[in-house]
């Protein structure tokens, strides 16, 4: 498979054999073998059903495959206990399609959320929320309900909690549908820059201008199967 | 200092908001108030059984009918006082008393009323012997004895119809702990209820909690904090409830006392367990809330 610059020699997703399926449905991902390595950047593409939106979920370790093995981080997710599977949720940064924000509380408690888990103290929280929060221009909205917020006010706080962490591997789906071309370039920039600081990034998108653009490997999904569409030219 | 207040007590989960919490509210009050009664009875009656069972190991009343003989004040005097000569000079006796004219009159009063000259009354003298050890008291050859030295005199053995009461207040002792058994099953059950649907409510928040890695723990902890403050306080509503109301009892109880039987009061280490009460519901409370909500969540993602 193809790989970018920050590869390193161990995956950190590795997918073998694997196949989902919804109850007694027909499989909509067969026989899948992915290696995702440390530090890698890619696009997931493929026509709306292709089954993006359940492959970034076995990633975020909330779908089991029906069939097969997944391994986050070394582990096996199908031996793996309760406790070490949120000890491995932590390390990842997800941003749902539809924001999944915690609607009745406010921008700044929904992206504190990932470090009062981990039980980081509350002005540390303070201090790194209200960074990151004014980075996507958010600061006056900190204290507003997220139900009261615009779609795309969700979505950057939505990508703030994925980020907040710092997390080893980001997974976003469609992470600038719903922003202005200004704040969606913004984005990318975090992205990019959380990647070359070793954060596997894993985007899935429609937007041909973005993968356009940004010229990274891609995950293509088509007839259940999975292939990689190499990156053409290195972003330098 | 608002926001600092506020992140002290966060949770990501709207528990207040929840429709079960009413239905926990009522069902917790309701429940520690049957609790607290049946706890009270189950104390009173285990008091009135103690006192009983003294009774009968430790002491007997003794009677001395009027004379046949028309007999003199003096001469009253002296055939008493050769009764409880008899019983003081036993060896396994602590202490004689004769129960004063007053007492009877207190005794007999729900009958004869309060205005009654209960010397013009052939009454018996009482006399209370209490005994260093009932156990190894002969009863029979006391009586003997005592016939030969004072025929008028008799000794009742209320231990008889003692042990029969303490035999039927033993059964109503069982039954108060089976009410305080059913009490707690049906509040465990209660409680459990309230937890899963709002686990229900919330299956969405908690699946997103997850996937930022919270732990089981984690959310648990939430619903044990929720189910704790909120069993806290509706059980201080129904201990107030049932502390009136067997203050109430208590007050009508004492009216009615006829002295026939010991009667038992509950004492000061009693109320302060029936007054904490509301701390234990919210930490059983708590920890049936925790052990529900870890079974379910381990059913989840």
């Amino acid at each position: 498979m193809d790989t970018n610059k920050n590869m390193l020699t161990e995956p950190i997703v590795d997918m073998q054999n694997v196949c989902i399926r919804y109850g007694e449905d027909p499989e909509i991902l067969s026989n899948i073998k992915l290696s995702l390595d440390k530090g890698s950047f890619h696009f997931l593409t493929g026509k709306s059903g292709a089954g993006k939106t359940s492959l970034l979920s076995m990633m975020y370790l909330a779908l089991m495959p029906s069939r097969g093995t997944v391994s986050v981080f070394g582990s096996n997710i199908g031996y793996a206990s309760r406790h070490t599977m949120a000890m491995l949720r932590r390390k990842i940064g997800v941003v749902f399609q539809d924001f999944r924000l915690l609607e009745h509380l406010s921008a700044y408690d929904n992206v504190a959320v990932p470090l009062r888990i981990r039980g980081m103290g509350e002005n540390e929280i303070k201090k790194r929320v209200k960074e990151l929060l004014s980075w996507v221009e958010l600061d006056k909205s900190m204290d507003k309900i997220c139900s009261t917020l615009s779609g795309g006010e969700k979505q950057r706080v939505a990508i703030a909690r994925a980020v907040i962490n710092r997390p080893e591997i980001l997974l976003a789906d469609e992470p600038t549908g719903n922003v202005d071309n200004d704040i969606a370039s913004k984005l990318m920039k975090l992205f990019v820059e959380l990647n070359k600081l070793g954060t596997t990034v894993v985007i899935a998108t429609h937007s041909k201008d973005l993968i356009a653009e940004y010229n990274y490997p891609q995950i293509h999904l088509e007839n259940k199967t999975l292939k990689i569409i190499p990156a053409l030219r290195r972003v330098s | 200092m608002k926001r600092k207040f506020f992140l002290k007590n966060h949770s990501e989960l709207p528990l207040k908001e929840d429709k079960s919490t009413f239905f926990l509210e009522i069902s917790v009050g309701v429940s520690v108030f049957l609790f607290s009664i049946a706890l009270a009875a189950y104390f009173l009656i285990s008091l009135m059984i103690c006192s009983w069972n003294k009774s009968i190991v430790h002491g007997l009343s003794v009677q001395i009918m009027p004379s046949q003989e028309v007999l003199t004040p003096e001469e009253e005097l002296l055939y008493t006082g050769k009764v409880i000569q008899f019983f003081e000079g036993l060896e396994n006796v602590e202490k004689v008393r004769l129960i004063k004219d007053a007492q009877i009159k207190k005794l007999m009063s729900p009958w004869l009323g309060q205005n009654v000259d209960i010397s013009s009354l052939p009454l018996p003298k009482l006399l209370e012997v209490r005994l260093k050890s009932g156990k190894n008291f002969d009863y029979e050859k006391t009586a003997r004895l005592l016939k030969e030295t004072a025929p008028y005199a008799s000794i009742d053995n209320h231990g008889i119809w003692l042990q029969k009461l303490v035999k039927s207040a033993s059964s109503l002792k069982m039954m108060s702990i089976f009410i305080l058994l059913v009490v707690l099953v049906a509040a465990a059950v209660s409680i459990m209820f309230a937890v899963q649907t709002s686990l229900k409510i919330h299956q969405n928040i908690i699946e997103i909690l997850h996937i930022m890695g919270a732990t089981d723990d984690y959310v648990a902890k939430q619903y044990g904090k929720r189910v704790f403050v909120v069993s806290f306080f509706s059980s201080i509503i129904g201990s107030l409830f049932a502390l009136l109301s067997l203050l109430v009892v208590a007050k009508i109880s004492s009216n009615l006392d006829a002295g026939l039987i010991s009667s038992a009061k509950l004492a000061l280490p009693h109320w302060l367990f029936l007054m904490s009460l509301p701390l234990w519901t919210g930490f059983f409370a708590m920890a049936t809330a925790l052990v529900s909500v870890k079974r379910s969540l381990g059913k989840m993602m």
